[in-house]
């Protein structure tokens, strides 16, 4: 168990021929993270956002441009990833075919030539662990994805590693062993607590597994905070828009005065929202931005209720939910209740839009802006 | 436009029935959804109504007219799959025009362009026209292949999983789009799909297929608040219903519910249902799974009267709220928290589970015997919307 810790981390890959260079050229681009030991954290971003990449390197895979990595205070640049003390889960599990769930758990301690007996001990320890006792004769191609998957992690921990490193591990499975594989990783985690980064592009298991989330776009560091903080206060509209599902709401808004209040009002639309008093230290009449809210921070009001009256443009019934859209311009503004009531598109509702909920962001950058403390 | 009839459909594959014995009657301008697990045999159904296939028994009708040996050219259908098949070499305007340019449905080239830019508008695309398919987003491309189908006046639109390739954000989204544009395809449509989200959002009606059978038809309300089965049940729904196999003591006007939880007896008394006690009384019914939705349980982490003591077994955040499973020993109960709680693993929970919200199954069989509050139910899952 350590601590890791990347300072100024840059990658560039040197591809000649290439254009000329641009800030954009680095798959990294300064990042900056300090994972605390026993820590799970998880590295989302969409694809190509450099979390793969960032993982490389911590595994010795890939040359650092620029920049360190410690794990605990040791300097790792320049070790060779078989002495970096790393555990490593892939999305393929890249098992050996020939040798049985014993065999390729056991392989790693066998090539570092581990006695038999310590191997066998380590093996029946972990076995447990991942619900592969009852597999442990059986050949990979007769496994089925979970199966393969628990084995894959087995391996990477029977090493005792410093940190554990997964790349996408449940991408391969479908839905329903995806969410049970979910619980079984977070429950051994919980139980060997080890330091663990963890690669998804899925904003539902990074929100559902890790203690904190740094969320990468373009090789640069959106925000790092725990599932909370992104989820109630992201730092801008990428972050805003890539967590949460379905996603918030964001809208091109115009800020107007009447008499003394300020209200967003929206363009070809007559929904109006009024604004926190805490954003009026940062607003004027006419001030432009972007205003964000939760689809489950605008609801249905009751009859005597003051919100605007608008027209549903879609109604999906979801069992357990119903989500209702509303056209504010060219938008689509969603809700979402638990109501049972039933509605259908043309039908006219009350809505109200709860303004202390609401973020603003600037037009051009994204950028969050926020009241002045 | 066109009413669909299958009539005890079979069609083997080798030794294997991909579909054994369907029927089902699909009305006319019905959105009718295919739903089920992978390799039920939902893309086997439409590949027959596309005459791609030939049943080996049964018949397939429209409109009271017998298709089975009718060449798939002349069925006037429109397919969309679920990897979109655009030609690459084609602009995203000559893609839609293509049906149109075909020999069979051969129509002049101001009509095309009327057709071409009615379809683009309404897959909101016009100003992609120009481009190819490989300037296009996986989103847009599958408007693309949308927008090719409804050029045309088809008899029935089949969609094959239009949105299984998109990323969760996006299918979302097309599905919302879809939705608002289902009232303007004006034609009867089949949809498969393996997502519930879609199937209940989508579908004026749902037939869930399982193993080549048609194992439920109905809205998407009836599916979800009266499933015909255990399996049906446990579709629908996110997190999955929960099952408490249990046994019910019936002893004069006071019925109790016993089942064990970490090796310990709980018993609650059922809260009175007429139409539950009398289908009780009349199957002498001892043994139940009792089908509780994860909306329906309470918990606590402190001690409450009436509550059960289980184990919890993971806390995890689904997006805008999160599920608590806890462990019960044979059986775990799912239940929704909101997010952030700080919840040990391994600690102590206490459940109670909202009974008169409930479904009974048998738990031989695991069919659908009652549920609570079913005239309800019924009168409001019934109640079709027609469009």
């Amino acid at each position: 168990m350590a601590g890791l810790t990347l300072e100024h981390l840059f990658k560039r890959y040197d591809n000649s021929g290439k254009k000329k260079k641009t800030v954009n050229d680095y798959a990294v681009n300064d990042l900056n993270l300090k994972c605390e030991q026993g820590e799970f954290v998880a590295f989302l971003g969409p694809s190509g956002c450099g979390k793969t990449t960032t993982l490389r390197m911590i595994a010795g895979l890939e040359e650092i441009t620029h920049g360190n990595i410690y794990i605990d205070d040791c300097l790792i640049n320049n070790l060779q990833p078989k002495d970096r003390k790393i555990g490593l889960a892939f999305e393929d599990y890249a098992m050996y075919p020939p040798l049985d769930v014993y065999g390729n758990v056991a392989f790693n301690l066998r090539a570092k030539g581990v006695d038999k007996a310590e191997i066998d001990r380590r093996v029946r320890e972990i076995a447990p662990l991942m619900q592969i006792e009852d597999l442990l004769e059986k050949m990979p191609v007769k496994l089925s994805g979970g199966q393969k998957q628990r084995v894959n992690i087995a391996r990477a921990i029977i090493r005792e590693p410093e940190i554990l490193l997964m790349d996408e591990p449940l991408s391969h499975l479908d839905g329903k062993s995806r969410q049970a594989m979910r619980i079984e990783i977070k429950r051994l985690i919980n139980k060997i607590k080890c330091t663990t980064v963890y690669v998804t592009h899925d904003q539902l298991e990074a929100m559902s597994l890790a203690d904190r989330i740094a969320i990468i776009n373009f090789g640069v560091l959106q925000q790092f905070g725990t599932p909370t903080e992104v989820y109630d206060d992201p730092a801008n509209e990428f972050v805003a828009s890539f967590i949460g599902e379905p996603p918030m709401n964001i809208l091109e808004t115009k800020i107007i005065k009447r008499n003394g209040v300020f209200f967003f009002s929206f363009e070809n639309s007559n929904l109006e929202i009024t604004v926190p008093q805490r954003y009026y230290s940062v607003i004027h009449d006419g001030f432009s931005c972007k205003v964000g809210v939760r689809p489950m921070d605008v609801m249905i009001g009751g009859e005597d209720s003051k919100g605007t009256s608008e027209q549903i443009a879609t109604f999906e019934n979801l069992g357990d939910e119903r989500r209702i859209g509303i056209h504010v311009g060219n938008d689509l503004l969603m809700l979402i209740t638990e109501d049972e009531k039933r509605y259908k598109s043309g039908d006219i509702i009350k809505l109200e839009v709860r303004g202390e909920k609401t973020h603003l962001f600037d037009i051009a950058t994204g950028a969050r802006i926020r009241e002045k403390p | 436009m066109a009413r669909i009839k299958f009539e005890n459909v079979k069609k083997t594959f080798g030794k294997v029935y991909a579909l054994d014995g369907i029927s089902f009657e699909i009305h006319d301008n019905e959105f009718f959804v295919l739903f089920g697990p992978a390799g039920a045999g939902k893309t086997t159904i439409l590949n027959c109504v596309a005459g791609i296939l030939i049943p080996d028994e049964g018949t397939i009708s429209f409109n009271d007219q017998l298709m089975n040996l009718v060449d798939p050219a002349r069925r006037n259908v429109a397919m969309v799959f679920e990897n979109y098949a655009l030609y690459p070499n084609m602009t995203v305007y000559d893609n839609m025009a293509s049906p149109l340019r075909s020999k069979l449905y051969k129509t002049d080239e101001n009509t095309i362009k009327e057709k071409v830019n009615g379809a683009a508008k309404m897959m909101k695309m016009e100003n992609l026209l120009e481009r190819l398919p490989s300037q296009l987003s996986n989103g847009q491309k599958q408007r693309v292949a949308m927008g090719r189908a409804l050029v045309r006046d088809p008899n029935v639109f089949l969609m094959d999983e239009p949105l299984a390739h998109l990323d969760a954000k996006l299918r979302n989204a097309m599905r919302t789009e879809l939705k608002e544009m289902q009232a303007s395809l004006g034609s009867t449509c089949i949809y498969v799909t393996h997502d519930f989200m879609e199937a209940m959002a989508l579908g004026d009606r749902i037939a869930i297929i399982n193993k080549g059978k048609i194992i439920q038809v109905g809205s998407g309300d009836e599916i979800y608040y009266m499933p015909t089965n255990e399996f049906v049940a446990s579709l629908m729904g996110e997190p999955q219903i929960n099952i408490i196999p249990s046994t019910i003591k019936a002893e004069g006007n006071k019925y109790d519910l016993c089942f064990d939880v970490l090796g310990k007896e709980i018993s609650m008394e059922m809260p009175v249902d007429e139409k539950v006690m009398a289908k009780i009384d009349e199957l002498d019914l001892r043994c139940a799974d009792i089908g509780i939705r994860p909306q329906h349980i309470q918990y606590s982490f402190e001690k409450i009267e009436g509550y059960f003591k289980a184990t919890v077994y993971s806390y995890e955040s689904i997006g805008n709220k999160s599920v608590i499973i806890a462990d019960c020993g044979d059986y775990q109960i799912r239940m929704i928290a909101p997010n952030g709680l700080r919840v040990q693993i391994d600690s102590d929970i206490y459940i109670s589970p909202e009974v008169e919200k409930s479904i009974v199954f048998d738990s031989g069989s695991k069919k659908y015997i009652v549920r609570y509050d079913e005239e309800t139910v019924k009168a409001f899952a019934t109640k079709q919307e027609v469009r």
